[in-house]
């Protein structure tokens, strides 16, 4: 196994492991978000407005790490290692 | 493929370069360097917004209320009803403030929506998606929370970085230094990856992808259509999000001897 070839490979396991832990841990928060949100409503029902201001407030301030990280991932990709330059001289 | 991820059209100013030569600075950090496209985009938004409120502030000339003043002070509303019930009275100089930050920046991410750039004109694309841009939105927010604490306290605003005891200094001032880089990195990273998308589902359709019968290219072109909607969504709610965070630190660097 040449080098080039290690290093495209271990930059794309890790940049599958980043997207697979973003999407999980942002999939859980944005359900627990979403969930109280739901529960408030149901306990408070004149609070709607009020409590759909504080969801979208924190599924904002939330999301914004998966996507930092997805930002980050894909920078890793195609700028640090560039694996599509390396993929095309690997044969 | 053409389009370069984070690539710029550059303009080169030698007064600011002299600037920087003066100031000792690294070779590769030139001051001089500007980029084009961003600066000539934040321009047409200034623009843009120039002439809608322009055009919005004439119609107050007579006294009946017409449908596009009940439309835009609704957007005004919000905010400053925001502002006002986070800061209290004192708050209120500063919701003006507040209410351009959230405009501002929702027009940048917003004009990202028109494909200039695709068309070979030098602007186009959301300034918003540029470090340059965030980065001083997130200064000015920053240095705006210290400039009115130090107005209001005076020297008593850094007695509250070592407030529930001192000990806890450190972490409150890596807590304070961290504010505007989140601040920075949420608008920036929100704008540039949906930008991002779009450059890799242009990267699926020119790769030509079939399984078997089964076009997978042609099938990915209907994706930047969704993107787009979510694109709408995002800028939205981070110029919101970025607006009512802006708030609440005022709220904290003001609130000490409010009660």
């Amino acid at each position: 196994m040449t080098s080039e070839a290690l290093v495209a490979g271990l930059t794309l396991l890790a940049f599958g492991l980043i997207i697979a832990g973003v999407a999980f841990g942002s999939a859980v928060g944005d359900g627990i978000v979403a969930s109280k949100a739901v529960e408030a409503i149901a306990r408070q029902p004149e609070a709607r407005p009020n409590i759909f201001t504080f969801l979208f407030l924190g599924v904002g301030v939330l999301e914004a790490f998966p996507i930092i990280a997805l930002g980050l991932a894909f920078y890793m990709l195609l700028v640090v290692a560039n694996v599509p330059n390396l993929l095309q001289h690997l044969h | 493929m053409h389009e370069q991820i984070g690539e710029h059209i550059l303009w080169h100013w030698a007064p600011l370069t002299a600037l920087g030569r003066l100031l000792h600075l690294p070779a590769w950090f030139d001051l001089g360097e500007l980029h084009a496209d961003t600066l000539m985009t934040t321009w047409l938004v200034m623009l843009i917004a120039l002439v809608f409120f322009a055009w919005i502030g004439s119609s107050y000339r007579s006294s009946y209320v017409n449908k596009r003043q009940t439309v835009v002070e609704g957007v005004i509303n919000y905010i400053a009803d925001l502002a006002r019930s986070t800061l209290g009275e004192k708050g209120e100089p500063f919701v003006p403030f507040f209410i351009a930050l959230f405009v501002f920046i929702f027009l940048m991410n917003q004009f990202g929506i028109f494909p200039f750039k695709v068309l070979g004109l030098p602007f186009g694309g959301s300034p918003t998606a540029d470090l340059n841009t965030t980065v001083p939105l997130a200064l000015i927010v920053f240095f705006m929370t210290w400039i009115v604490g130090f107005q209001r306290n005076g020297f008593g605003q850094l007695m509250h970085l070592a407030k529930p005891f001192p000990g806890l200094l450190p972490l409150n001032v890596l807590e304070e230094l961290m504010r505007p880089v989140t601040l920075f990195a949420r608008l920036f990273f929100n704008i540039f990856v949906g930008e991002l998308l779009f450059i890799i589902i242009a990267s699926i359709v020119v790769a030509h992808v079939k399984v078997g019968s089964f076009d997978l290219s042609l099938a990915a072109a209907v994706i930047p259509f969704f993107v787009q909607f979510f694109n709408f969504f995002v800028g939205t709610v981070q110029a919101f999000v970025f607006t009512l965070l802006a708030i609440v630190y005022l709220s904290l660097a003001m609130g000490e001897e409010a009660h």
